[in-house]
This record gives structure tokens, sequence and C-alpha cells, in this order.
């Protein structure tokens, strides 16, 4: 498999020498071609950065960026192979939506009829056939967002970057708007990288995912890599909010004296009785698809998740607790 | 469009495009050269020979300038004359900027608080327009207007109050022959021609009161005049401040207005025209000009101490 | 409370305050009908239109309406060149000496036109520049690089760099994105800025009386009659002129800025 992208120590660095803010700080990455590769964190977590130094909106203030094995550090972003769909769409007002995909086509000097129906081709494909004369103010949020994916495709990019491309929709929409990313990526075998703060985005949509935090990779896996062998407590909180055991609770457990984390939904609730470990019920708290059982055992918190239908108990119960000795994951310290 | 670019063209912008990307402050500088040239050269240039001009002196006898550093000019303002010329100005700007206040406060708090939709637009347009037309039609008009022959006689006349308007103007001070050749008339025109400039920063900073605020003093128990003094008022100031460096600024520098309405006593504008003009006294008018740019400064200092330049 | 009644003294003093700035330039249109050329009487003794045709045949009146509108056309051209390079850098970047630069372009608005206009006085007396059409460009190009500033600072901070990133992203070099992004969307704000400062140029009197020298603009012309007046009538004429060459760019800028959020204040 070709390396599409790949940063080598890569830190950017803003500010003054004295309040130096190290937005990225010496971050390794490879992404696979062809991979749909996710990049997860929170606001501030250096993820943005990291898209914009593919873009070639950042300039890496040490390290080097390879995007098919060339080092593009003497790239500007209009000579790079890498086209983006903005947070915030980006379109064009003044143009139509038709124009607004051919852009990047017209910048290139191709002709007028050539475009128009490259541009139809493109419309077609994220479908919004008979849309191309309208202007970006006329369509709805979704609509909008299938435009900007339809001009950062028009070049036939390697790489296409996604900057919470979903973040601005409604839940609905943002569901269906996932499974069409998906499939589109795997017909067109283009590389995808999407930043995003949701978890479950990440984890549903992402071939690989990268979990950013402070300006360093926490972890970069497979879904079920982050979700089940989480590397760090910052990964295992972050990712699904998970039980973060400390090594004399993860002892009580059966475990080592080392960090661990043990998910709500791999915790069983017994009867106090006999039970390995026990708790005291603090809330309860009606998910719908289950309960999320909040209680204290060893003066810790500890969540579980009782799946809809089972027997729930009283706030302020003594229960038991069960659970299977591989879901008990050990973590690196920090 | 782009497609009839030579290869030579597109190489160069290309090559360009590049640079400004890895240079960005190549791009900068190159769009603030211009600019900042002009600026440079044209007006900070000529505030320097300003400043020059005004250390230099006349020679009595000959009139010709004399081209050696003296503070002698200077010295002269301090001379009766000239020294009233300032006062005169002074306490013109003052009284101008307060009547200002006192008459744009209804305007920009109604347009504020109370104006919506179409009347928005009204207010609006109806402060922008007077702020923006012809300055020199908006003095002409007060000609007409204060004449002795002029609306004002006419109508106070028509109304039987003939005798008010004669005992206003045997007022010593702010009298005169008729209103177009007293103090009043010019003070009541220096107002109507800076009114907007003191309407729309008050209005500004008078929409940033949350009206939640105004309401806490109502629910508090306070009367509607209590809140105005001791709610609004306090919080609008910024914008008092902001429209007074205007009124107060554009009153000290003006020499047109007190040249066609008033009794024909100089203001310092007025004495910057004559010196640099027919007595042909430069270093004295650049002296002359001085003076408002300190006092700005000083004025400028004390409202930025007061947080004014936030609602600028 | 902004659905609540006004007080009544309230509303009273707000229209009040507007019929104030608003009334009397009124009357210059009656008194451009007057039959009465001596002096200001009112009412008018009697109503005619003589008055355009005569302002139409004085020959001494089209040399200053022709010089005010080659000064103003050149100035706010000047104007529109430099203040939106000046807003395109200021929009980009926090950079030392950014204060400065915004001081030193609203300062020929802020300090009293007087100032300016000695200041120019000054400096052409000590460089030996006589005066001529030149010497007033330099003048009003200089104080109408703020009204083009100003429109322009507003719509590229409106406009964000999103777009223009968007635009080199899909390939397009720095003068290709100026040109199909930048620029459609600045077009509006540059216009009304053109017009201001076109329609402050046409206008101005102070500073162009000490750059002028023995050229006559057509607000000298004005302030001559004002001073020695004859045919008052016909001044009122050419103020109807002055006011529609002033009124009609502002309210063209107004509706160009989409009712006016940018013009707000246009710091003059």
């Amino acid at each position: 498999m070709t390396t599409a992208v790949e940063f080598s120590s890569v830190s950017r660095h803003f500010g003054a020498p004295d309040r130096l803010v190290k937005a990225v700080d010496q971050v390794d990455l490879v992404i696979e071609e062809g991979s749909f590769f996710a990049m997860l964190g929170p606001s501030g977590s250096g993820k943005t950065t990291c898209l914009r130094l593919i873009s070639g909106f950042e300039l890496p203030s040490a390290g080097e960026i390879r995007i098919f094995g060339e080092n593009c550090s003497d790239v500007p972003p209009n000579r790079r192979n890498v086209n983006t769909v903005f947070q915030d769409y980006a379109l064009f007002p003044h143009m139509t939506v038709r124009d607004n995909v051919a852009y990047g086509l017209m910048v290139k000097g191709i002709d007028r009829r050539t475009r128009r129906s490259r541009a139809d081709d493109m419309l077609a494909l994220v479908k919004l056939e008979g849309f191309g004369d309208r202007k970006p103010a006329q369509l709805s949020g979704g609509q909008r967002q299938r435009v900007a994916l339809a001009r950062a495709l028009v070049n036939e990019p390697r790489v296409l970057l996604l900057d919470e491309p979903l973040g601005a929709l409604d839940l609905k929409l943002r569901e269906a708007m996932q499974d069409e990313l998906k499939s589109l990526q795997k017909r067109l075998g283009i590389t995808f990288v999407f930043v995003t703060h949701d978890q479950g985005e990440a984890l549903s949509m992402a071939d690989r995912v990268a979990v950013f935090n402070q300006g360093k990779v926490a972890q970069v896996g497979s879904p079920s890599d982050i979700y089940e062998r989480p590397a760090t407590r910052f990964v295992a909180d972050f990712v699904g909010s998970s039980n973060v055991l400390p090594p004399d609770l993860t002892r009580a457990f059966g475990g080592p004296a080392e960090w661990a984390s043990l998910r709500p939904e791999a915790l069983r609730l017994v009867a106090s009785a006999g039970a390995r470990v026990t708790g005291r019920v603090t809330a309860l708290r009606y998910l719908g698809a289950g309960t999320r059982v909040a209680l204290e055992s060893y003066g810790q918190e500890l969540a579980v998740l009782a799946p809809a239908g089972s027997a729930l108990p009283e706030t302020g119960a003594e229960v038991g607790l069960d659970w299977d000795a591989k879901s008990l994951h050990m973590m690196a310290g920090a | 469009m782009g497609s009839a670019a030579s290869p030579l063209q597109t190489g160069l912008a290309e090559r360009l495009t590049a640079l400004f990307w890895r240079r960005p402050r190549v791009l900068l500088a190159l769009l603030l050269a211009p600019p900042l040239l002009w600026l440079g050269l044209v007006y900070v240039g000529s505030l320097a020979a300003l400043l020059w001009q005004s250390f230099y002196s006349i020679d009595e006898f000959s009139g010709v300038v004399k081209q050696e550093f003296t503070l002698k000019t200077f010295g002269e303002l301090l001379l009766p004359q000239n020294y009233d010329i300032i006062l005169r100005t002074v306490s013109m700007a003052a009284a101008v900027t307060l009547a200002s206040v006192i008459l744009a406060f209804p305007v920009a708090f109604f347009a504020a608080r109370f104006a919506n939709g179409r009347w928005k637009a009204v207010f609006y347009l109806g402060i922008m327009l007077p702020l923006w037309s012809s300055y020199l039609v908006k003095v002409y008009a007060w000609k007409l207007i204060l004449a002795k022959e002029g609306i004002i006689t006419w109508a106070a006349n028509g109304i039987g109050a003939g005798s008010v308007l004669d005992a206003v103007l045997t007022t010593p001070v702010i009298g005169g022959n008729s209103l177009s050749t007293s103090y009043l008339g010019t003070f009541l025109v220096f107002v109507y021609v800076w009114l907007p400039y003191m309407i729309l920063p008050m209005q500004a900073s008078l929409e940033r009161v949350p009206t939640s605020m105004l309401e806490a003093s109502a629910d508090l128990g306070a009367g509607g005049l209590r809140t105005l003094w001791s709610v609004t008022l306090p919080l609008a100031l910024p914008g008092v401040i902001a429209g007074s460096i205007f009124t107060f600024s554009l009153t000290l520098g003006d020499y047109i207005i007190p040249q066609i309405i008033g009794n024909s006593a100089s203001f310092i504008g007025m004495a910057v025209y004559q010196l640099q003009g027919t007595a042909g006294n430069i270093p004295l008018a650049a002296a002359f000009a001085v003076i408002p740019i300190l006092i700005m400064l000083v004025y400028l200092a004390i409202a930025r101490r007061l947080g004014a330049f936030d609602a600028l | 409370m902004r659905s609540d009644r006004p007080p009544l003294l309230l509303t009273f003093g707000a229209i009040g305050g507007l019929l104030f700035l608003h009334l009397p330039i009124l009357l210059i249109f009656l008194y451009a009908f007057t039959t009465e050329e001596k002096s200001f009487a009112f009412p008018p003794p009697g109503l005619t239109t003589e008055w355009f045709g005569v302002a139409w045949n004085r020959a001494d009146i089209w040399p200053p309406l022709w010089l005010s509108l080659k000064v103003a056309a050149i100035s706010s051209g000047l104007a529109i060149i430099l203040g939106t390079l000046c807003a395109a850098a200021m929009s980009r970047a926090r950079f030392f000496g950014r204060d400065t630069i915004s001081l030193l372009v609203i300062l020929p608005i802020a300090l009293p036109g007087i100032i300016t206009g000695m200041s120019l006085r000054s400096a052409f007396a000590m460089a030996d520049i006589p005066f001529s059409t030149l010497t007033i460009v330099l003048g009003h190009a200089t104080f109408c690089i703020v009204i083009v500033y100003n429109n322009a600072v507003a719509r590229f901070r409106r406009l964000g760099t999103s777009l223009s990133e968007a635009s080199a992203d899909l390939g397009a070099t720095t003068f290709q994105t100026f040109r199909h992004v930048i620029l459609p969307n600045l077009g509006t704000a540059l216009l009304a800025g053109a017009m201001l400062a076109f329609a402050l140029s046409f206008d101005e009197v102070i500073v162009t009386t000490f750059t002028a020298g023995q050229q006559k603009t057509m607000p000298i012309w004005m302030l001559d009659e004002l001073v020695r007046p004859r045919q008052r009538p016909v001044t009122n004429v050419v103020a109807i002129v002055v006011f529609a060459a002033t009124f009609l760019p502002i309210l063209a800028a107004y509706y160009l800025t989409g009712g006016g959020e940018e013009t707000a204040g246009g710091g003059k």
C-alpha cells in the first residue's frame, strides 16, 4: 500500500517566543492511500491545524510533511493535489452552483464547454442534477454541503480533506450524509481525511482514527482499537466515556496495579450478595437504548450501561458488579 | 476567462503566488507601500511642514519670512487680540458641544430604543443624509433663515413674538443687528451642521445598552426619569464623548460659518485663513493651526481614558 | 422596552430633531423660485422658474463645475486604489504598527480640515509648488482614502478568509483569487466608498481654499457668492445642483451596502 500523507515530527507553533502556543507538537502520522482517515479530538487539540498543514494553509514550524512521497514544504496550496471541503463550505456567493463547482477547472484554463459538462457530472454524483443555475443562498444546508463536496472533487484530488463536514447539519441529515460520504469514498477510492470532534462519527465512518490531545497524537488505530483498547486515560475518557480505573481499583477488579479502562456496557448489574465488587447507586439516566446507572464504589464514580428491558435498581440501593476479565483493558500510565 | 493567459504570465503568477505564500510579509509590504507612501509624503510631510513653519517668524518691516528657528511666533499667540481669538473659539466649541448633546439625545434614544422596521430606516437615512450632504448648502440655508427679512423674523412677527426676538437680539454678547450677524446665529449654525456627528455615536452606544438593564432598573422601582439619569445616561457616555470629539474638533477648525454668519469677530480658523492669505504671515497662521492640534490631542487622551474609542 | 410606547416628550424631541435637520434644506429649493433677487424676503413675493435659465447661461458657473467634477473623479479614483490596498493589508494579519497605520488613515478627517489645508499650504510654500489642479487633488485624495478604506475594511471583515482559501485550494493563484473571488464580492462596497468619496470631494471647501490658489471649484464659487452676492436665486439653483451631486451618491451608497450597515458613520 502507498502512503498518501506522512507527517515526520511536525510541529506548528503560534505566537511570540516567550508565549509560544504549540498547536501541533511533534506529530508523526501515516495516512495510507485509499483510506478513510479521521482526526478526532476536542477543540484546540491540533486536529484542524494538522488538516491545514496538509492543505498548505499552515506551514510547519518544524518537521516535514510528504504527500505521496513528495516533500511539500515548498508547494503552495494551489499546486497541491489536495482539495478541501470547508467547515462553513466557503461557497462563492456571487457564482451559480455550476460556476462554483467548475471553479477549479476555470482557474486551470479549461474551456467553457468541458467545464460545464464536468461540473454537471459532479453535481449528478452528489445528486444535485438541475441545481446548477441556482445561487448558493437558494440552497439548504445539506445541499450546500453537497456543492462543496462536488467542487472539491472536480479537480480529481488524490486526497480530500473534510473539516467538520457534517457539523452544521441536523441529526437526521447528518446520519444520511455519513452513509453517503462513506459509500462515495469507497466508490471513488480517494483518500479521505476528515476532522471531527464527534467520536461517534469518527468510529462509524473511518477505517483509521487518530485521537488528538493538546497538540499531540494520543493514539492511532482502527475504530475498534481506539474504542476497546484505548492507549491512554484521555482516549478512554474521550472516546465513549469509559470507566477509568486507578491502579488500586484495577486491583480490586482483579487486574495488576495499573491504570485500566472498563466500558460501561461491559459491566453487568448482579445481586450484591457474593459479588466480587459492590457499589451504591447514585443516579439513573434513561438513554432510550438503555439506562446509564451511576454508582459509587471504593470512593470512585463508575458507570454501568444496563440494556433496555433489564431490571433497574433504585437510587441508593447496594448492587453487585460482574464483568468478563478480557474487557478490563490496561493502559500506559498517563 | 483565465484561458487566455500566456504561459509566461502564468509562470510569473505562479511564482509570485508561491512567494506570497511562503513570505506573507512580502505581500503585506506590497499592499501597504502605496497608501503609506502617499499618506507619509503628502500628509505627514505636510504636517511636519506646518510645524516647521510655525517656528519661523516674519520680519515686521519687510514682511518677508525669516527662515530661522524662533519661539517668537508662538509668543505672538499670547498677545491679547490673539489670545481672545483662542478663548472665543474654545468657548464656542464647548457651547456647541453641550447643545448638540442635549438636542441629539432624544433623536439617538428614540432611534436606538423605539424605532423598528421602516422607522429604523427612516431614522438612519434621516441622520445620514444631513451628515453627508453638502456642507456649504447647509450653511447657505441658514443664511436665508437668519436674514433680517428671513423666515424667522417673519414667523416671530406672525405669532406676535417679534418683541421677544428683538429682546433676544439686544441681549449683550449673544445679540446683534440681526440673527445672521450675531454670536447666537453662529452658534445655531454650528449646532445644526455638526449635530449628526453627535447623534450617530450616541445612538451606537445606546443600542449597546442591554434592554434588560433598563428593565432591571424599572423593577427596582426607579421611575422613568430616574432610570434615564442614573442608568441610561452613564451608559451612553462613551458615545457622548466620541460625538463630542467631532463637534469640538470641527468647531475649533471651522472658518466658513463665522465668516458668513456672525459679527465678524475672529475665530482660530478665520485667523489662519486670513494670515496665510491676505496677510501673507504663514508662520503665525501655522502657529495658530497648531493650537487645535494640541487641544485635540489633550481631548483625545482624556477620551481614551474614559473608553470612548469603543463607541467610534 | 423596544415594543413599549415611547414617552410623548421623547417622540416630540426625536421628530423635532429630525425636522430641525431637514427643513432648512427645503428652503434652498423654495428660494430658487423667488422673484426677489436682492434679499431673502420671506415669504417670497412671487414664484418664477427663470433663474434656472439664467444660471444655465451664466458663463462663470461652468468652469468651476467642470473643475469640481474633475477633481472629485480623480480623487475618488486615487482613493479607491489606495484605500483598498490599505484595507486589504489591514484585514490580512495583525502586525507591528497596525494601530499607527489605522490612526494615520483616519487622521486627515479626525483633525479639523483647516489643519490639513494649512499643512498642505505650508508644504507647498516650502517646496515652491505652484497651485494647480494637482495641488487640489493631493488634498482631496488624502481625506478620501479613509472613506473607501472604511467601506472596504468592513466588507473584508465580513468576507473572512475562507473564500480566498477555498479559491487557493482549488488551484487559483493570488491574482486569480483577487479577480474572480475578492473583487466581485468587494465591488459594491468599493462603489459605495467611491460614491461617498466623490460626494465629499465635490463638496469640500475648507481644505480646497488653501490648495486652490486662484482656481475656483464649485464650492469656492458658492462661497464667493455668499460673501458678495449677486443674483441670489442663481446661487440657490447652483446650491440645488451641488446638493444633488452629494445627495444622490449618498443614497446610492446606502442601497449598495444593503441598508448601510457598512456605511454607518462612514467616519466622515
